[in-house]
């Protein structure tokens, strides 16, 4: 519905879809005419109401006509708004609404203003050394982040509204001549195709740039910090930024970027090289140290060195569990006890690593219901789950399935088991990026940012697992 | 659009033609040409080779996939009796490896409860394997070469020290009657230069790729040969009664007696590879079946024929040693002739147009 000359009219139209106490409708006067300010008291900047609006309606001499009402404002975020659906998103979304009597349009001011966190170093990737800043979750600081490193036209960001009551900004993030256009094009249509009330976070954006079956395995990247998203976008990835979220998300993902830690890019190589190893093996022995442990003492002693076999002897004697059963309910513990330092706040949380790890884990190995070994395992198999936080969840739940696995069937499940794990990560992609790229296919010149980490001289292209437009990234010379 | 790419069909000969040949297959070949075993496995592979040779001609010439050339020359109907002939071949191709896989599992790997059911969950992850495209094996193959390749150099190098050498000597004094019939015998596990049959017109022919597929092919029969020679020189005038090689090679190596059986990281390596490996033909079963019977519901064909090899199986689980030997007098000469004879037919087939394709893996 387009907005009339009367402003009564339009203003009775708005005030039946703005019901909510906190909209506000300020009569004013702009020369002659009479004008309406409509904004959401809590979202906008009263005082540059007064000085970007009221003031100079205020100095204004005459009646209000289209010209004199566009040239009288000077603030660069103004915009002319022509119908009442648009007056509504406008204050809805926290802008200033001028309507005046004796024209067909309002203007818009965007003067947001609300409380935010400040930027600071984000928890889920702390580094020694490298930048420390973080996301918030106000997306005109995160632009603001990435646009402070890339000082780029080919820099493109492309904002969108997603979600029918939440109406929040999602912004589309990629360098034009780096990233492919086909990528563009269907990351741009898939975000066109959300359909919901509300987004909350970029997780939900997340849920729907994946596929639509249910997956293990996360197929959208995320990251908090805008120096690593910059280094993906860099790489011809795309980023999507969600007002309101922290957490900005990238696609394709490929599963080596979790093996990636901001700190292996400020590092020297041979270190990052071996941490990255570490992490590697960390995850494997995570995944299957239970499970052979389990299967070796039921089904395959002979895998066991005698002199290991006589200490698992001594220590499961009398335990009344199956080392499956034995195994199955340390994991239960381990699991509860992290969840429960997750949940609790901070200081009960040291309270509850203390009594969990230590008291509970040696009263229950002293009393004879656990054992010594398998207490070890289950922990080191758990701390070994957190070299790679990111694929914490999915790691959790393999380790269960392959724990019962093993302890059903032995060895030979647990072999089946991580073949159908390996069948299943093979065939999956992200955008047509297959998920073990750079390993399988096998991209030979991606291995250096992946089984190694190389000299960053000697990174002159771009990763070739993923598509982009241009794949140098030093010049020739 | 192209599935795989000349590397991977490397890999894929590395990572799976020489896993099955060693479980059974020595102690067969022992008991019947003694020390001049390997010369048996020689045979083998140069009819292997000569097939593959020819096969890599049609690769370099041929855009266009095997079954596409089929119905060009023999029509619709024509093609479709060679691919179930073909269905055939591979599902009893299957029967044996798998059935010894399943002795293996359940007797060598297993030290309490021996039981079948140990072998069950092989049959979910094949079922799985049949339902993905043909470009699965050419990424599983990327990782899955390097497992095959250590758990055979892990094997080898555990039982160089028990090898008596001169238990190999003299060559050939067998003679050639026992030479081929050892290798008449064992033609089942042999003729994995097929597959390549199947990946016409599905990769990439890159530069040399000919070459580097038979010498991929060398390779992995070496690493057989090697395997047979050191099995023989290890257990010599009882080799014959070593079941399941894998287990046997490297048991008397001394590290093993303070790390435990430390052998078992390189059979559990190639075990892993195993289970692909023996999916293989399954996978191949079902795809061509699903060809000659095109079905809507592309699990059907894959589920039956897991579930009918299972029950076979189970069905004839008492009169193996029969079934074996009627499968090894009976049915080698099929396997050759399905195996190393008609895929030379290949090369009389020629595309009626050439097409452009994008390449991808």
């Amino acid at each position: 519905m387009q907005l009339k000359i009367n402003l009564d009219e339009n203003v009775k139209v708005i005030k039946q879809s703005l019901k909510s106490d906190d909209v506000n409708f300020n009569q004013i006067k702009i020369g002659d005419s009479d004008g309406v300010v409509i904004f959401a008291k809590d979202l906008v900047d009263k005082q540059s109401i007064g000085d970007l609006i009221i003031r100079p309606a205020s100095l204004f001499k005459g009646k209000v006509c289209k010209d004199s009402l566009e040239q009288l404002f000077f603030y660069p975020e103004k915009q002319k708004v022509t119908t009442i659906k648009d007056c509504i998103n406008q204050v809805v979304s926290g802008n200033a609404l001028l309507i005046s009597d004796g024209v067909d349009f309002a203007i818009s001011f965007d003067i947001k203003f609300f409380q935010m966190r400040a930027i600071a170093e984000p928890p889920t990737s702390t580094v020694i050394k490298g930048p420390r800043e973080g996301f918030v979750e106000t997306l005109p600081v995160n632009v603001s982040l990435i646009r402070r490193r890339i000082k780029s036209p080919h820099l493109i960001m492309e904002n969108t509204e997603i979600g029918r009551f939440s109406k929040t900004m999602v912004t589309l993030c990629y360098i034009d001549n780096v990233a492919d256009k086909k990528l563009v094009e269907k990351v741009r249509k898939k975000l066109q195709e959300i359909n919901i009330d509300a987004i909350l976070d970029s997780s939900y954006v997340a849920k729907f740039l994946g596929d639509k079956t249910p997956t293990l395995f996360k197929q959208v990247g995320n990251t908090e910090k805008p120096d690593i998203l910059v280094a993906k976008i860099l790489e011809g990835r795309v980023a999507i930024l969600v007002d309101g979220s922290p957490i900005a998300l990238t696609v394709p993902y490929l599963l080596i970027e979790d093996f990636q830690s901001p700190s292996d890019y400020y590092n020297s190589p041979y270190s990052a090289t071996i941490a990255r190893w570490i992490r590697m093996i960390s995850v494997f022995l995570a995944l299957v140290l239970p499970a052979l442990f389990v299967s070796a003492e039921l089904f395959h002693l002979q895998l066991i060195p005698i002199s290991f076999l006589l200490t698992i002897v001594n220590s499961i004697k009398g335990i009344p569990l199956s080392p499956s059963y034995e195994m199955f309910f340390t994991f239960l513990i381990f699991e509860i006890l992290n969840e429960a330092s997750v949940r609790m706040p901070r200081y009960v949380g040291m309270v509850v690593s203390i009594v969990g790890g230590l008291v509970l884990g040696e009263t229950a190995v002293n009393a004879g219901i656990i054992s010594p070994p398998t207490l070890m395992i289950i922990a080191l198999s758990g701390i070994c789950l957190y070299t790679v936080p990111e694929l914490e969840q999915p790691l959790s739940f393999l380790r269960l399935f392959f724990l019962v696995i093993a302890g059903s069937v032995g060895i030979y499940g647990l072999i089946v088991a991580v073949s159908g794990m390996l069948i299943y990560l093979v065939s999956k992609e992200s955008f047509s990026a297959p998920l073990l790229a750079p390993f399988t296919p096998l991209v030979k010149k991606d291995l250096k940012d992946s089984f190694y980490k190389g000299f960053l001289t000697e990174q002159n292209s771009r990763p070739q697992s993923l598509q982009n437009a241009n794949r140098r990234r030093m010049d020739e010379n | 659009m192209k599935q795989l790419k000349t590397r991977q069909i490397c890999f894929f000969f590395i990572a799976f033609m020489p896993i099955t040949k060693f479980f059974m297959v020595p102690s067969i070949l022992a008991g019947q040409a003694h020390e001049d075993m390997w010369i048996c496995s020689v045979v083998n592979l140069l009819l292997d080779l000569f097939t593959l040779t020819a096969l890599t001609v049609v690769c370099k010439r041929e855009n266009t996939d095997f079954i596409t050339l089929l119905k060009n020359k023999l029509g619709e109907k024509g093609a479709k009796v060679v691919l179930f002939i073909y269905a055939i071949y591979f599902f009893t191709k299957a029967f044996l490896p798998l059935q010894e896989q399943k002795e293996f599992v359940k007797l060598s790997l297993y030290i309490n409860m021996p039981t079948d059911l140990f072998f069950l969950p092989f049959f979910l992850a094949s079922f799985y394997l049949c339902l993905k495209p043909m470009r699965v094996f050419g990424r599983v193959s990327d990782v899955l070469w390097f497992f095959t390749l250590s758990g055979y150099l892990i094997l080898i190098a555990l039982s160089f020290n028990n090898v008596d050498w001169t238990s190999l000597l003299p060559v050939g004094a067998r003679g050639v009657k026992n030479v081929l019939k050892g290798s008449y015998l064992t033609a089942n596990w042999w003729g994995d230069c097929v597959y390549l049959m199947f990946f016409i017109g599905n990769f990439a022919h890159g530069k040399k790729a000919s070459l580097k597929i038979i010498l991929c092919y060398l390779l992995s029969g070496v690493i057989v040969l090697f395997a047979m020679i050191f099995f023989w020189g290890t257990f010599t005038s009882i080799a014959f009664q070593q079941k399941f090689a894998m287990t046997q090679l490297s048991k008397y190596t001394t590290v093993i007696n303070n790390t435990g059986r430390f052998d078992y990281l390189g059979i559990l390596l190639i075990l892993f590879s195993c289970v692909f490996g023996l999916a293989l033909p399954l996978y191949f079963c079902s795809s061509l079946l699903q060809e000659v019977f095109p079905l809507k519901k592309r699990w059907i064909i894959p589920l039956v024929v897991n579930v009918l090899i299972l029950v076979l199986m189970t069905a004839l689980n008492r009169f193996m040693a029969t079934v074996t030997l009627v499968i090894q007098n009976y049915l080698s000469l099929f396997f050759i002739i399905m195996a190393n004879l008609l895929p030379l037919f290949t090369l009389l087939l020629k595309n009626k147009e050439k097409t452009n394709e994008n390449l991808q893996t």
